[in-house]
């Protein structure tokens, strides 16, 4: 190979490098922790490949990932749902009330996805029509949520509610989780990908006025996506319901933490826009329960898993959300 | 502006006059130090080269400037012009080579050095910070001159600020007003104040003159030969030949990354230098053609845009009948409403009065407009045009979504084979549609622009300054479009700044003065831009 092909070989891959930089950290920090912790926890004799911690891991893994790879959605408009951890909340318990009352799901099932599906019509159209930021928007619906939670706790006169009477196992299996998530993904891939909700989203996410001159009808492309969050949520609540069979005024607190620290592990724009990815939200969510599970296992006291999960979401940050320079003139 | 109406015809006219002397004629007292100065090289660059990944920008570049010049660079967008001087200006690192300026070794880290050092250069794109005051974008990273105990004294900074505006004769924008109350042409004044110091040794005007009314191109104009008249050298990158000859000392020519010539004043003033450029630009002959060489006004019975007593602000019923197969030219200054009634005709804007009417039906929105078969290239190509920070094929096929749609999939290699065939049809300069706009020049993004509204097939083109930023080639080959589309029954409004390409390409010209219009003209081989101009100032 001559000098100059090599030169051009080198080049290339340094241009492909830079292209895929953030894909390739978020990736590699899941294998490194996947690594990391196979050794980690082998040393300590409690390998976190064994059926009972894989079986802790996925349970782990699938709510986060359920909420999150709607959330894509959401995040590629440039977006953020603050309301996401209180609305598996309100599910979890409306699924319990209703199960009890009714004897099957499918009464709840219905009745969330309806009360999701106008949150996310109203979180979406918010703030395009009031002129705000979508946030404020979720953060209004986070508080009345909470009320509405604390509201029904009170009246019930308990913290804590247990579904009786229906067979919950489908929802204990780690087997059926992993091919609920799968479906899941291909989905919202489908949509995401392949037809103009998803396109458009991104296109919005990318130069709202831009998308808007090329025939983006705006209120709608950004509604839509809430309402693929809306069936998210509902499928995670189902999960974190049925794994317990109980739900209480704590649930899901913080889920939307774990969902945002999630895309960002996985190498989701915060700004949303054209490089907005599914795969963040599965790789984000592997990784953040992989050291959720992990870290106690090889001995960090969990005051600590706190510090190293910062630590890490810190480094994440800056090699995969620093801005890019900008257009290089010819 | 603070010209009266006769200043203006006077300025216009010596603009588009080969006046040149008056300008190249410093005084005596100062001509032998002059004649030292300018055989002074002020920056060189050798064997410079710079790479985009697999593209190759700038091949093996050798090239001078000296003090009193003022060098213009000429070529085809993505030929490598820009590139040259943002590497010299610190905006990026060369691949390989090396610079001196002022005779020692150069390698500004960033624009801030450069500007520091002395190298000062006004960009293409909007270059200004929004959300701050006109003061604090021209002190930008001069705050400490203005500060005392980490205080800044933001009234001496307007007052310093203003008295700049004034020297600069644009007295018109207030140092204290929020930059982002001014339009695109005023706020690359303010970028043009901000960038020349006392300190400026050269100064590089990027393809600026673009987004210059005819009023900032004087006071532009005027200041870079009073700079090379100091004994600074200026260099000038524009698509515009006139200008280019009018304005420039030397000139020279890229293509494909590599110096294909240079010319001296007296090789610019030979009869045939435009043809030799364009020669040397493009690497073939182009032609003569250039605008339509018909005068067949013809067009079809059946109106495909029609504005009906439209109110909007300042512009009061006003009325448009746009036929198939007509071509409408719209000039006039920048600010004299005309881009409003492009942005009207095509429902973004909220009107006060009247319709707009396609196929019968009322145009109030975009997708109205896009429904009905409307296409519309805005002015502000990177702002609203285009998705900058997305890929060629995305952009391109945006408009056309609903239409490649099958119940509800979008098949990838149908975005590809549409994508891809307007890349072939504009001789896009990329490495394939997934390329970044961003990383495209100005022209490029132009094409993709324009390649969205043909891979639609609307039937109604809206042109906001369709040719801002595009090379002779590329304009060439637009022109040619335009006609075609007129041939094939195709409605097209063009709103332009440049009367030139108006007359060459316009069945019927209105120009427009203050929000009305002054005057209407019929296409026909005597139409000249002196008949045009005095009912635009």
């Amino acid at each position: 190979m001559t000098a100059i092909a090599q030169e051009k070989e080198k080049q290339t891959l340094q241009q492909w490098l830079k292209a895929h930089g953030s894909a390739i950290a978020s990736l590699g920090g899941l294998v490194f922790c996947i690594i990391f912790f196979t050794i980690g926890t082998g040393i300590k004799g409690e390998s976190i490949w064994s059926a009972s911690k894989l079986s802790t891991l996925i349970c782990d893994v699938i709510v986060t990932a359920l909420m999150a790879v709607g959330a894509v959605f959401i995040y590629s408009l440039g977006n953020m749902d603050v309301s996401i951890g209180r609305q598996v909340g309100l599910y979890s318990t409306l699924l319990v009330l209703i199960g009890n009352a009714t004897g099957s799901l499918l009464l709840g099932i219905l009745a969330c996805i309806v009360i999701a599906v106008i949150i996310g019509i109203i979180n979406g159209a918010a703030g395009e029509l009031l002129h705000m930021y979508s946030v404020i928007s979720s953060v209004v619906f986070m508080m009345v949520i909470s009320g509405i939670t604390t509201i029904i706790y009170s009246n019930v006169g308990s913290k804590n509610i247990i579904l009786s009477g229906i067979d919950l196992s489908f929802f204990r299996s780690p087997l059926n989780m992993v091919i609920v998530l799968v479906i899941e993904y291909l989905i919202i891939g489908y949509f995401f990908y392949f037809t103009k909700f998803g396109k458009y989203a991104r296109a919005i996410g990318a130069n709202q006025r831009a998308a808007a001159q090329s025939g983006v009808n705006i209120i709608k492309y950004r509604v839509i996506p809430y309402i693929f969050l809306a069936f998210c949520l509902v499928t995670a609540s189902l999960f974190q319901m049925g794994y317990t069979g109980a739900a209480s005024d704590a649930t899901g607190t913080g889920f939307e933490m774990n969902v945002m620290v999630s895309l960002i592990l996985g190498g989701m724009p915060l700004k949303g826009g054209m490089k907005s990815r599914l795969s963040c939200a599965v790789i984000g969510a592997l990784t953040f329960s992989l050291l959720a599970v992990g870290l106690p296992i090889i001995g960090v006291p969990t005051r600590m898993t706190f510090m190293i999960k910062a630590l890490i979401f810190l480094v994440v940050v800056l090699i995969t959300c620093r801005q890019k320079t900008g257009p290089l003139p010819r | 502006m603070c010209f009266s109406e006769e200043n203006s015809v006077i300025l216009y006219m010596v603009s588009q006059a080969t006046v040149f002397q008056y300008r190249f004629a410093p005084g005596d007292s100062l001509k032998s130090e002059m004649v030292q100065m300018e055989k002074e090289i002020i920056f060189e660059a050798k064997h410079m080269r710079k790479e985009f990944g697999p593209t190759i920008a700038l091949k093996d570049v050798d090239f001078t400037l000296r003090r009193g010049e003022i060098r213009g660079l000429v070529g085809e967008n993505g030929s490598g012009k820009s590139t040259i001087m943002s590497i010299a200006s610190g905006m990026q690192p060369a691949t390989k080579g090396e610079m001196f300026y002022k005779g020692q070794p150069w390698k500004p880290a960033t624009m801030v050095e450069a500007q520091d050092a002395g190298i000062s250069m006004i960009l293409q794109e909007a270059n200004t910070i929004p959300g701050v005051t006109v003061a604090q974008n021209i002190f930008a990273g001069h705050e400490a001159d203005f500060s005392r105990f980490g205080v800044i004294n933001m009234v001496k900074m307007k007052r310093a600020a203003q008295k700049v505006l004034e020297s600069f004769g644009i007295g018109h924008i207030k140092a204290g007003d929020l930059i982002d109350r001014y339009t695109f042409e005023d706020r690359k004044l303010v970028e043009l104040v901000r960038c020349v110091t006392d300190r400026t040794e050269i100064l590089v005007v990027d393809e600026t003159t673009t987004a210059l009314s005819l009023e900032g191109r004087e006071i532009l104009y005027k200041l870079i030969h009073k700079m090379a008249d100091q004994g600074k050298g200026i260099v000038f990158v524009s698509h515009d030949m006139d200008e280019i000859l009018e304005q420039c000392t030397d000139l020279t020519v890229l293509r494909d990354g590599d110096i294909i010539g240079h010319l001296n004043r007296s090789e610019m003033d030979a009869p045939d230098a435009v043809k030799t450029i364009r020669y040397m630009m493009v690497g073939r002959e182009i032609g003569d053609k250039y605008y339509r060489e018909d005068y067949d006004t013809s067009h079809g019975d059946e109106v495909a845009l029609e504005l009906q007593d439209v109110s909007l602000g300042r512009i009061r019923n006003f009325n448009l009948k746009l036929h198939k197969g007509e071509i409408i030219g719209m000039g006039g200054l920048s600010g004299c409403g005309m881009h409003d009634i492009g942005r009207i005709a095509y429902g973004l804007e909220k009107l006060e009065g009247g319709r707009v009417i396609r196929n019968g039906k009322e145009i109030k929105t975009p997708l109205a407009a896009i429904n009905s078969g409307i296409g519309y290239i805005s002015k502000n190509r990177d702002t609203e045009a285009l998705i900058l920070n997305g890929p060629i094929q995305d952009n391109i096929v945006l408009p056309s979504i609903p239409a490649l749609e099958n119940k509800t999939f979008i098949s990838p290699s149908s975005e590809k084979r549409l994508s891809d065939r307007e890349i072939d049809n504009y001789r896009i300069k990329c490495h394939g549609g997934r390329q970044y706009v961003n990383t495209l020049s100005g022209g490029n993004k132009q094409k993709v622009s324009f390649g969205k509204w043909t891979a639609k097939g609307s039937e109604v083109i809206i042109m906001d300054c369709p040719t801002r930023g595009v090379d002779i080639g590329v304009k060439q080959a637009m022109y040619a479009l335009i006609e075609e589309m007129k041939k094939e029954g195709k409605a097209i409004l063009m709103i332009s700044e440049e009367l030139s390409e108006l007359i060459g390409m316009s069945d019927r010209l209105i120009i427009m003065k203050d929000f009305e219009v002054t005057h209407q003209v019929e296409r026909r081989p005597d139409l000249k831009q002196t008949d045009l101009i005095e009912y635009m100032i």
